[in-house]
């Protein structure tokens, strides 16, 4: 379908209009933090969370710069959840309700994408994120800045999206360019008609150009921060197993476990047992990969005992199980995990360092 | 859609002391549930906690399994409290098992340590139902100590099978005992089987099928040849939580039966 036009002024309306048939998220201004910039780059501090459309105020409706603080997942699988109940007692799977996220960046389409693996591939489909997933409309939107701890562009990942999406829209002037990516989308913007002018070739490359900026703008900054190219990555990272660098760069951690918690492709988790009332649940709840017992086994034997590994094992299930298994690298390049850390570990600066570790093996044995 | 993570009941029909610190528990599924031998399940005891085990009973069994036991951790210790006609959730069969097929024609040589041989049970029972499929079975079994040595009553009754050779030893002799004495892996020398046309299968603690792996190397099978059970704390037993992860594989979904050339490029594959 060709790309649409909606006016700003329609736009509010359009969603009065959407939040009687989806459960509406929108993306409001947070509380944001400095994080200073190894290169002096100026970052943005504003942030952005999802909120319920139906709470916030309209002056409070904003076309978010750059990504939210949380990633999506949690509106596929929420951090704790009853999965089952009692034998013969069947419950349902939740998830009927149509929902709607605005505010939607391209890095966390790219994780989606790792998601969809786990869940909807493999073994089975996981009936849970199948029925939430199916029932969720995304709509991203072209990011217009970013943060200092972004980097998807260095992942080749576009601070843009071109499918992944139902809906994307690309502020122009006062309205925005609105594509169609899938079915769900274009249901949408067949119901809502009225609302969608068709975008001329003049508003299409003006919005070309903006992109192009942005993009320009954003390797400028991640220049300094010297990322391996994607595809030399998992290489280096398997070079790497015997690094000193998982030892050195664990000494800062506290084990939060926020890394795993805001990484929007970080899919772990565990099903428990537990009572409630008279009845027993089986929960899942998410799972982090840094925290001590995350691969113990009965009787107290522990594989990754030692903080270095689980650091480890967090890049090699990102940049070797998954690259093995479907050719992705599971990081979206959000920076989520920069920002959370208290320990200021930076996954760029490893990945920098592991490189140059490599670089520098590769130098000493071809002599 | 089915839900995933819905266990099924099973009613725990009686409870076999096997050794001081191992119990077989014979269950009976309130639903159709059936296993290939190898395949694993995730066992519950309803409110409180789940675990993997491997079913140790024969796979043609369809109305009802056993589970054999070792009282390690947290589960497995409430699990040995439980009396006949507790309720239990299954969840599975997951995994892939073990290929029998493939093996027809072959001679096989299994080699267990300790609780390993549980899983091994199944095998057994799962291959005393088509020896004719196979050309020698050898079995090589270790443990501890005599008071280690699972199916104690059943051993000799293996031995007799005609075209089955089965010999246990113990690293820690007393005086009960009159076998042999010293690691497993010292009996795997000088075996009568074709290297070219056989497999060998391990299962047991990890330090014993590292070593056991390095001699079955030594004495001529080819890591495509070696099956290995591998074993961590599978949670979800689908490939989706995370927690089984080796290399490139998940030890639920891609095994828990492996190749050692599957595994033998991967790191840290014995911790």
């Amino acid at each position: 379908m060709n790309t649409l036009y909606l006016r700003e002024e329609r736009y509010f309306k359009f969603l009065d209009e959407l939040s009687r048939e989806y459960r509406v998220y929108l993306p409001v201004k947070a509380q944001g933090q400095a994080l200073a910039c190894a290169f002096g780059f100026k970052a943005a501090t504003a942030d952005y969370a999802l909120e319920k459309y139906s709470v916030v105020p309209k002056d409070e409706i904003i076309f978010n710069e750059y990504r939210t603080i949380d990633s999506l997942k949690s509106f596929f699988s929420p951090p704790k959840e009853k999965v089952a109940s009692d034998f013969g007692s069947s419950s349902g799977i939740p998830g009927d309700e149509k929902v709607a996220v605005f505010g939607v960046k391209n890095c966390d389409l790219f994780s989606l994408r790792i998601q969809d693996f786990v869940f909807l591939g493999g073994a089975a489909v996981d009936p849970f994120y199948e029925k939430r997933r199916r029932n969720t409309l995304l709509v991203s939107g072209d990011c217009l800045n970013f943060k200092e701890v972004c980097f998807c562009a260095a992942l080749d990942i576009m601070p843009y999206a071109l499918d992944g999406f139902d809906l994307n829209m690309s502020p122009l002037n006062a309205g925005f360019l609105v594509d169609v990516g899938s079915d769900k989308g274009r249901e949408v913007v067949e119901k809502y008609a009225s609302y969608f002018l068709p975008a001329t070739d003049t508003q299409i490359s003006a919005r070309q150009k903006k992109r192009e900026a942005m993009l320009k703008k954003l390797k400028e900054h991640l220049v300094l921060h010297n990322i391996p190219r994607k595809e030399e990555i998992p290489g280096i990272v398997r070079k790497g197993y015997d690094s000193a660098i998982w030892k050195e760069r664990i000494l800062t951690c506290v084990e939060c476990g926020g890394c795993n918690m805001l990484c929007g492709t970080c899919h772990c988790f565990l099903l428990s047992d537990k009572k409630s009332g008279n009845v027993n649940e089986k929960v899942r709840s998410w799972d982090a990969c840094l925290y001590l017992n995350f691969a113990r086994v009965a009787g107290g034997a522990n594989p990754m005992k030692n903080r270095y590994q689980r650091l480890r094992n967090r890049y090699l299930k990102k940049f070797d199980f998954f690259p093995a298994n479907i050719d992705l690298c599971a990081c979206c390049g959000c920076g989520r995990c920069i920002e959370v850390c208290p320990g200021k570990i930076d996954i760029r600066e490893i990945l920098n360092s592991l490189a140059k570790e490599a670089a520098a093996a590769n130098e000493y044995s071809t002599g | 859609m089915e839900n995933i993570y819905q266990p099924i009941e099973g009613i725990i029909e009686e409870v076999i002391t096997e050794s001081p610190t191992i119990k077989t528990f014979v269950v009976r599924p309130q639903e159709k549930f059936e296993f290939r031998t190898g395949q694993f399940i995730e066992l519950s005891l309803p409110g409180i906690g789940e675990a993997p085990f491997t079913p140790s009973s024969d796979p043609n069994i369809k109305d009802k399994f056993d589970v054999t036991i070792m009282n390690a951790g947290k589960i497995t210790s409430l699990l040995h409290n439980t009396a006949p006609n507790t309720s239990v959730g299954i969840r599975g069969p997951y995994g892939m098992g073990y290929p029998l097929d493939t093996f027809q024609g072959k001679d096989i040589l299994i080699v267990g340590g300790g609780v390993g041989l549980a899983p091994l049970r199944s095998l057994l029972l799962a291959l005393f139902g088509r020896m004719s499929d196979f050309g020698k079975v050898i079995m090589r079994y270790g443990a501890r100590s005599p008071g280690d040595i699972i199916y104690k009553s059943l051993i000799p009754q293996w031995q007799q099978k005609k075209n089955f050779d089965m010999v246990v030893t113990v690293d820690r002799s007393d005086e009960t005992w009159k076998g042999n004495v010293g690691l497993v892996t010292a009996l795997l020398k000088g075996l009568p089987i074709n290297m070219n046309n056989a497999v060998s299968i391990v299962c047991g603690p990890p330090i014993m099928m590292k070593f056991a792996t390095l001699k079955l190397l030594e004495i001529g099978f080819k890591p495509k040849d070696i099956y290995l059970s591998m074993e961590k704390n599978m949670s979800c037993g689908l490939g989706k939580c995370g927690h089984c992860r080796i290399g490139k594989y998940y030890i639920c979904k891609d095994g828990p039966v492996f190749t050692y050339e599957q595994l033998k490029d991967l790191m840290d594959i014995w911790d």
